[in-house]
């Protein structure tokens, strides 16, 4: 499963948001993501890949604009945790 | 002065979860202690306490529920069924003049132990995301102060037992002095967690558990009183001036007419007659009424062998030889300590008791102390129609003494 189809699964179950909605280029504000919402999906997120996210509030707000950000930036955290380049 | 006026009341409880459930619970003299359930149930010594059955899932939506502490979910059910008892609607409402005064003594005491549990009892590195949210003392305030819009003061107090009564009496200041003029008051308390309940072990002030009714523990001004029984839940009241209440076609419940506060600065926590004394006699002249007005005291009435003396004390060196007139009951008794929610859950008791004309009981008061000798109300509720008059004891740990005097 790919991280773009295992953060759908995640954010629709725990966070009820519906899958479809769930595209590359959607806006995370679009999808009513605030910032305390995303740490939470965060701390999801850390829990269900294994992988602790280092950015603070602010960077996560500038970095992760869009649902494809997000998946891009857990892939890197994987990524490196795996070793990888 | 501008005259505040009471106009709606909600309360979650041992009793019940609303004012009509709460209050026919006491009238009946029905008790709400019993055993409670624990994290680890073998190895607490206190098993008893006042838990309110209550499912904040069935409230609140999920997200929601994430960032709520069971204190939270407490004062925000309790405010609703005051704020629909006011007939209040904030769109109506100048909310720049609205505000909240809560106390509480703990806070989000459950996410607090819930987070050490995680960190020391499992191992774990992290806590849950909104720990700190759930966890401080102003939650309680905030949502309700978020969910209503309300952008005037928004405050808490925590000054341990009296902390709700210290609440609902500085918001009516807060009115008086023209700062507000409709302000939601009350307090919130939750802390019948693991770690709360060990630390109240370690005082050793806790009731020990009646061996043939656990729900019997709490036998304020008994001669074998052995101690308080904690409770939770919330009391929320709405105060507003009665400009505010008549432009608007409200209709009062009753007017908070005093408020007195002093300190003992003796003790951390034996209590002191003469600080007692002193708080109900200010409660009295800032209600500009004689000691002879007061129809009814519902008692700080722990049930600890050091308040129920020196409180007995303290309301006859205010009252003297009237003090013996006067029915007082704990009412404690059933729904025992609510800590930072005790001094709110009392005035809605009080206010209740005014407007149905009935005193509830003390009860458990079946073997008399010779130094606890005034009228207790012992074991059965009494019919009082002409009762108008009011007065609610708090006093704490640390030596703040509450009291505020309601007429009907």
């Amino acid at each position: 499963m790919t991280t773009f189809e295992r953060l759908q699964g995640l954010l629709g179950k725990d966070f009820d948001i519906a899958p479809e909605k769930l595209q590359r280029d959607a806006r995370l504000e679009d999808l009513e993501i605030d910032s305390l919402r995303m740490i939470e999906i965060i701390f999801s997120v850390e829990e269900a890949f294994g992988i602790t996210v280092p950015a603070e509030q602010a960077e996560l707000k500038s970095r992760l604009v869009t649902f494809g950000d997000l998946v891009d930036y857990i892939d890197s955290l994987v990524a490196r945790k795996s070793g990888a380049p | 002065m501008t005259r505040v006026a009471v106009s709606g009341a909600g309360v979650i409880s041992p009793l019940g979860n609303d004012c009509a459930s709460f209050f026919a619970a006491l009238a009946e003299g029905r008790s709400g202690i019993g055993r409670i359930g624990s994290r680890f149930p073998e190895r607490m010594g206190c098993r008893i306490g006042g838990a309110v059955a209550f499912d904040g899932s069935k409230i609140f939506p999920a997200a929601k529920l994430r960032m709520l502490d069971r204190v939270s979910q407490f004062a925000l059910a309790a405010c609703a069924e005051a704020v629909r008892d006011a007939g209040l609607d904030f769109k109506q409402v100048d909310v720049s003049r609205a505000g909240v005064s809560l106390g509480t003594g703990t806070g989000g005491a459950e996410s607090t132990d819930e987070g050490y549990f995680t960190l020391y009892g499992q191992g774990s590195d992290r806590v849950k995301p909104f720990s700190v949210l759930m966890a401080m003392s102003n939650a309680a305030a905030s949502w309700i102060g978020l969910d209503y819009g309300l952008t005037g003061p928004n405050l808490t107090y925590t000054t341990a037992c009296s902390s709700s009564a210290v609440a609902i009496g500085e918001a009516a200041r807060r009115i008086a002095a023209g700062d507000a003029d409709v302000m939601i008051a009350g307090g919130a308390e939750a802390s019948l967690n693991f770690g709360t309940l060990k630390a109240w072990e370690a005082l050793k002030t806790l009731a020990t558990e009646d061996p043939a009714d656990p729900s019997a523990s709490c036998k304020p001004f008994a001669k074998d009183r052995s101690g308080l029984v904690l409770g939770e839940g919330a009391a929320i009241v709405v105060l507003e001036s009665f400009e505010h209440l008549e432009k608007r076609g409200g209709r009062a419940r009753g007017e908070l007419t005093g408020y007195g506060l002093t300190s003992d600065a003796t003790h951390i926590t034996r209590p002191s007659v003469e600080g007692q004394a002193a708080a109900m006699r200010r409660a009295l002249e800032s209600a500009r009424i004689a000691p002879g007005e007061v129809d009814y005291i519902n008692a700080h009435g722990t049930g600890t062998v050091a308040n129920d003396g020196v409180e007995t004390a303290a309301i006859k060196a205010v009252f003297g030889e009237r003090a013996y007139s006067i029915p007082v009951s704990s009412t404690k008794s059933m729904h025992g300590h609510l800590l930072g929610a005790a001094g709110a859950l009392e005035f809605v008791a009080t206010l209740l008791a005014l407007e149905k004309g009935f005193i509830p009981p003390t009860r458990h008061l079946r073997i008399r102390d010779p130094e606890c000798d005034l009228d207790y109300v012992p074991e059965r509720g009494r019919a009082a129609a002409n009762a108008r008059v009011g007065m609610s004891n708090s006093f704490a740990f640390g030596g703040t003494n509450a009291v505020l005097v309601v007429r009907t």
